[in-house]
């Protein structure tokens, strides 16, 4: 079984330079609360892994608490870069491995099938597949002809964060998860990583996720531990609870430019507890975001 | 007829016409989305749209921000994972047209997303590929749209994502899949690219457009034909579709 820890503990639980997967892809189910609790906890020095992570990743770079991350992207969709992976890849600060969002996936299916690597037919003949930042080129990525088929072929290293952690809509107390949107790279995220931390809207009765098995994409078998966190997402999507809070993520971009604007972010929507944050949100502002029936945002 | 129109909406209603019935499109963000959308609702509704985190052939009725967004859920035939989509349907010969934007695009159709500069010391970060140098490795074909700029049609500093690589038969022996772009649209104009030599062509200039407006705002040569098409103008319907049913609320043109 499981252990029920709170987001304190679960943020408490990562040591500074360790390597983590933390969950979420474009707009939907990005671990926001716990990023968020990461910063509040001045955790520095981490080694961030992800395929095509948004909104928590410039979170996380603003507050200092990534220095290298290997992804297939970063940045805020039809917004763009996000301002503060931006500003610390340009100040230096924070360094990118440049992989693509399918490599990425591969090679935390590798990590989790524990095989050393994944063949793969993109990145050849791009400069993904001869430039590289922190990592010796030869530890990025390999091409190879296939031993069978003699055919070119980009190998990819399997990755085994030391940590992983994902938003989902709900588990049970076993820990078996159920997601109701796309899957993205988060469930081959956790299971490629040592440690598996599961943060979800809502702990439902183990009977509830039994009677509908084929959703369950972790088998609770396989996690250490979960947390109940409501909002976690906000505010990014969660398919089923709250649509994602465009205004909010306009005003944060607006706002991020400049690193005063940062600071002053900082201090408004990340310090206070979640508590705090989501009576800041309000019950009009959660209200607008609740999922309408039939829709599901 | 003669109904105005912004250069946005051409380049999304030209986009979109290049777009066949029956097509399976991966569409990147931004552009794309809305050309596929678009395509869906008036030439080709028989096309199939597929997202790469998972959304498979997707009816949605409201415009996805992103291309991983709840709306992408509303009546799906699938909702699976990245690797599915990218790998089993993409890397496995499913996707027709990759459609793409970018921030440099060179004469061969070669992508940059990554940064402006030097890699390693960039003058500007951007987002990276996202899946994007898989798109554009893996797809059948690549539609590729851009503003027409001299800063985006210009050579790459950092090759994110392979078109023709350096012209010739260098894409195919670099191991890549598929054909490579096929179309590179902007506000001016649309080009193809030459059989042989790979290099992009112009295939048709907008209305009112002179080759010399194409020429002086971008910062490669292309094959300039003798005699060169004029693209149509967008039709009313068109323009009625992708303003009251596509983008609505402007969130893209407005």
């Amino acid at each position: 079984m499981p252990k029920k820890i709170t987001l304190k503990e679960a943020a408490e639980m990562i040591p500074n330079w360790s390597m983590v997967f933390i969950g979420g892809f474009a707009h939907v189910r990005a671990c926001m609360a716990f990023s968020r609790e990461l910063i509040r906890q001045e955790k520095h020095d981490l080694h961030f892994i992800s395929s095509g992570p948004t909104l928590h990743v410039d979170l996380l770079a603003a507050g200092k608490v990534i220095k290298r991350m290997e992804v297939g992207y970063s940045g805020i969709e039809t917004i763009g870069p996000g301002p503060n992976v931006r500003r610390r890849i340009e100040e230096r600060f924070l360094k990118v491995e440049d992989y693509t969002n399918f490599t990425m996936a591969m090679r935390l299916y590798g990590g989790a099938l524990g095989v050393p690597f994944m063949p793969v037919k993109s990145i050849l003949g791009s400069d993904i597949e001869v430039k590289s930042s922190f990592k010796d080129i030869r530890q990025k990525l390999s091409v190879v002809e296939c031993p069978f088929t003699g055919e070119i072929v980009c190998l990819v290293p399997s990755v085994n964060p030391d940590f992983g952690v994902i938003q989902v809509q709900r588990c049970d107390e076993e820990g078996n998860v159920q997601i109701d949107d796309v899957t993205t790279t988060d469930v081959d995220g956790l299971k490629a990583s040592d440690v598996k931390i599961v943060l979800a809207e809502e702990i439902v009765p183990t009977a509830r996720i039994r009677r509908d098995p084929a959703r369950t994409c972790v088998p609770g078998l396989m996690v250490d531990y979960i947390v109940e966190c409501p909002w976690g997402a906000w505010p990014t999507a969660m398919f089923n609870f709250y649509d994602y809070d465009q205004e909010h993520i306009e005003f944060y971009a607006d706002l991020c430019k400049t690193e005063e604007g940062w600071e002053k972010y900082k201090e408004e929507w990340v310090m206070p507890s979640e508590e705090e944050i989501m009576k800041k949100l309000g019950a009009r502002g959660m209200e607008k975001l609740k999922a309408k029936k039939g829709l599901g945002y | 007829m003669g109904r105005k129109y912004t250069n946005l909406e051409l380049m999304a209603i030209c986009g979109a016409r290049l777009i066949w019935d029956d097509a399976v499109v991966l569409a990147g963000t931004g552009m794309p989305v809305l050309c596929a959308m678009l395509a869906q609702k008036t030439r080709a509704p028989n096309a199939k749209i597929v997202y790469e985190g998972g959304n498979i052939d997707t009816r949605n009725k409201d415009l996805p921000l992103s291309v991983s967004d709840p709306r992408l859920m509303h009546e799906a035939a699938a909702a699976l994972d990245m690797r599915s989509a990218l790998g089993e349907l993409l890397q496995g010969g499913y996707i027709d047209i990759g459609f793409l934007g970018g921030a440099q695009v060179d004469k061969y159709g070669n992508i940059n997303s990554t940064a402006i500069g030097r890699y390693n010391r960039p003058k500007v970060r951007l987002v990276g590929s996202g899946g994007a140098n898989d798109i554009a490795s893996l797809a059948n074909h690549t539609f590729i749209i851009t503003k027409h700029e001299a800063r985006k049609l210009h050579s790459c500093d950092y090759l994110t994502s392979p078109g023709h690589l350096h012209g010739g038969d260098s894409r195919a022996k670099a191991g890549l899949l598929g054909e490579g772009p096929k179309y590179i649209i902007t506000d001016l104009c649309i080009f193809d690219f030459h059989p042989k030599s790979k290099k992009a062509r112009i295939m048709s200039l907008h209305p009112g457009v002179r080759k010399k407006d194409v020429l002086k705002n971008m910062s490669w040569r292309p094959i300039v034909p003798r005699k060169i098409a004029e693209t149509k103008k967008p039709t009313d319907r068109e323009l009625k579709i992708l303003r009251t049913q596509v983008d609505p609320k402007g969130l893209y043109l407005g």
